[in-house]
């Protein structure tokens, strides 16, 4: 049935396009605040927001778990808010996700505002720019293509995700039955064949993904660099 | 209802109150000192004096201050009161030492940048475009414009955000000779044009000898001197510490003539005396030079030279002589302006010379200097 792995698709694509949203709208401002900040502390949350590299995400997902279990106090707050289980539901997926996706979107992010320093934004504040209108005017033209790889990177690295979801999430077809845990159902069903297509195309789609990345952030450099050599050239052609 | 004003009248700012203490480096800052606002001030002192550090907390960059700011009758920052306005509520512009354009912008981009945030508009767009020479430049990528042209861009940024006052942190200092000339010219004709007071931070005297009216002197932090520049300028020579400036007569003259026959410019220095230097075309439009001679440059005869080579000589008295590590300096008064010459102290005993003795100045046309051409 083709159809259950369409459906898988496009939980997948629901659960990472939500994902990559959730995790600009958090990543950025705590990307913003590890870049100023000079606390000692910075180390310490740095660990945290980096700890989903290292750790196997069946762990993360065991204890994702049990707090999303309504047992627990986050489980419980959920189901008092919603009237749903948060656990094997949709939301836990995604907020599994957000945590498992956390240090692919702040980290680039915290690097291009360290790199794009203060000068600037002294430059802007004299010139009449509040914070808001500085982050907009400013930090997000000159940090675009940092913005464009950390939320393609979030999106790409979620769609790849299995452990977590396997723990909070199993296998609901519509819910939480997403591309890579099709793929390990048709592999352990012998479906060799479903399990080529999948493959295939997660293989493709995630080629296309990065080719896109690297296509929106190369061009433009070499252009300027273009421009910027042909200006050198005439200067010196004018001396 | 009470009926708004249909303008606000832009009321420029008269004084400058600073009284603040910051910790710094290696030392403490403290300025304590009334800065009219009246053209362009200087605030010199070599490197790690201070003075940038005072720039950047008049325009609320430096937040960690002690004491209060005040620009006009308000309050930039009182820390007794917790006020620090932020830098974008204190209607104070500044250009840095690197221009700190937007590469995302073109030219025109980045003085739209200033213009859109403004409130109460009253400058031309054009019309500082113009006094900027930056019309053919507007397309342009600030990453494509040579170092002088880019803080121009800077100069007409800030000037397009219509604060009540600029400061100018070191803007000249990454310029070659030639363009730092120009943007001199053109902080100048800026300044008097707008109106625009300014505070202009170096370390080259040269440069704020030539376009500013009142000169603070800045040393570890603290400020040495304050008040008109050439009364500072000649202050400052007779602090035996020749480190802190090069020995000079510091003078703006009236332009009595061009001889163009024989390329030299006429200054009247008194009814009966003249000073004579280069000419140069820039002059013309020019009553008032601002020049200046090193004490160095300047020797002493004691009977009026006939057969020199050298133009200028000047009858004077001397005044006062300050015996100093390695010469003697002497205040040569002629007629109401004081001459600084250095000598050796060897020259000094062959002529025996003395104070209310009468001697000639001498000095070269080309010892007398400007910066702007």
């Amino acid at each position: 049935m083709i159809n259950s792995d369409l459906q898988a698709l496009i939980t997948t694509l629901q659960m990472a396009g939500l994902t990559t949203i959730i995790l600009l709208i958090i990543g950025t401002p705590l990307a913003w605040y590890l870049a100023k900040m000079t606390s000692r502390f910075k180390v310490v949350i740095e660990a945290i927001v980096a700890l989903p590299l290292v750790l196997p995400p069946t762990v993360l997902g065991f204890y994702l778990l049990i707090a999303f279990s309504p047992e627990h106090l986050p489980g419980q707050l959920w189901q008092q808010a919603t009237g749903q289980q948060l656990a094997f539901s949709f939301s836990a997926i995604v907020i599994g996700s957000v945590l498992y996706s956390l240090p692919f979107v702040v980290q680039p992010l915290q690097k291009a505002f360290e790199q794009l320093g203060d000068s600037l934004l002294e430059a802007g504040a004299l010139l009449g720019a509040g914070p808001i209108d500085r982050f907009f005017s400013i930090v997000f033209p000159l940090t675009k293509a940092s913005f464009i790889t950390a939320a393609s990177l979030g999106f790409a690295h979620t769609v790849g995700e299995f452990g977590v979801i396997l723990m909070i999430g199993g296998n609901i077809p519509g819910e939480t039955r997403v591309l890579s845990i099709a793929l390990f159902d048709h592999v352990e069903a012998f479906d060799y064949a479903r399990a080529h297509v999948l493959s295939i195309s997660l293989l493709i789609g995630s080629m296309l993904l990065l080719a896109a990345i690297y296509w929106l952030n190369l061009p433009k450099r070499n252009l300027k660099n273009k421009v910027m050599r042909k200006n050198s050239m005439e200067h010196h052609a004018n001396d | 209802m009470t009926k708004l004003p249909i303008s606000k009248t832009h009321q420029a700012a008269t004084q400058l109150d600073i009284d603040v203490s910051i910790s710094f480096q290696q030392f403490d800052l403290t300025i304590k000192q009334a800065i009219p606002l009246k053209g362009i001030t200087g605030i010199f002192g070599h490197s790690a004096s201070g003075k940038s550090t005072l720039l950047r907390a008049i325009a609320g960059l430096e937040k960690s201050l002690a004491g209060h700011i005040k620009l006009g009758d308000k309050y930039l920052a009182h820390s007794k009161e917790n006020l620090c306005l932020k830098p974008e509520e204190r209607n104070v512009g500044l250009v840095f030492q690197n221009s700190r354009l937007f590469n995302h912008l073109t030219v025109l981009g980045n003085l739209e940048y200033a213009t859109k945030r403004c409130q109460n508009r009253q400058l031309n767009l054009n019309e500082v475009i113009e006094l900027t020479e930056l019309s053919e430049l507007l397309a342009h990528q600030v990453s494509e414009l040579s170092g002088g042209q880019q803080q121009r861009v800077a100069l007409a940024r800030a000037i397009l955000a219509e604060p009540k006052l600029l400061l100018l942190d070191e803007p000249l200092s990454a310029l070659d000779r030639q363009s730092k000339s120009a943007l001199l010219k053109m902080m100048l004709n800026v300044q008097q044009k707008l109106k625009l007071p300014m505070l202009y931070v170096s370390h080259s005297l040269d440069e704020l000898q030539q376009v500013c009216d009142n000169l603070l002197v800045m040393s570890k932090g603290e400020v040495v001197s304050f008040g008109n520049i050439h009364k500072v300028i000649h202050k400052l020579n007779s602090i035996d510490d020749s480190e802190i400036i090069h020995q000079q007569t510091s003078l703006s003259l009236p332009i009595k003539g061009f001889n163009n026959g024989h390329d030299l410019t006429t200054l009247s220095l008194n009814a009966e005396q003249d000073i004579y230097l280069i000419c140069d075309q820039a002059f013309q439009h020019q009553t008032q030079l601002r020049c200046f001679i090193l004490a160095s440059d300047i020797s002493i005869s004691l009977t009026e030279p006939s057969d020199s080579s050298i133009v200028n000589h000047l009858l004077g008295t001397i005044r006062q002589m300050n015996h100093q590590k390695h010469n003697v300096l002497l205040t040569v008064n002629c007629g109401s302006q004081d001459f600084y010459v250095t000598i050796s102290a060897f020259s000094q005993k062959r002529l025996s010379l003395s104070p209310r003795q009468q001697v000639y100045l001498q000095f070269k046309a080309g010892a007398v200097r400007t910066f702007i051409h």
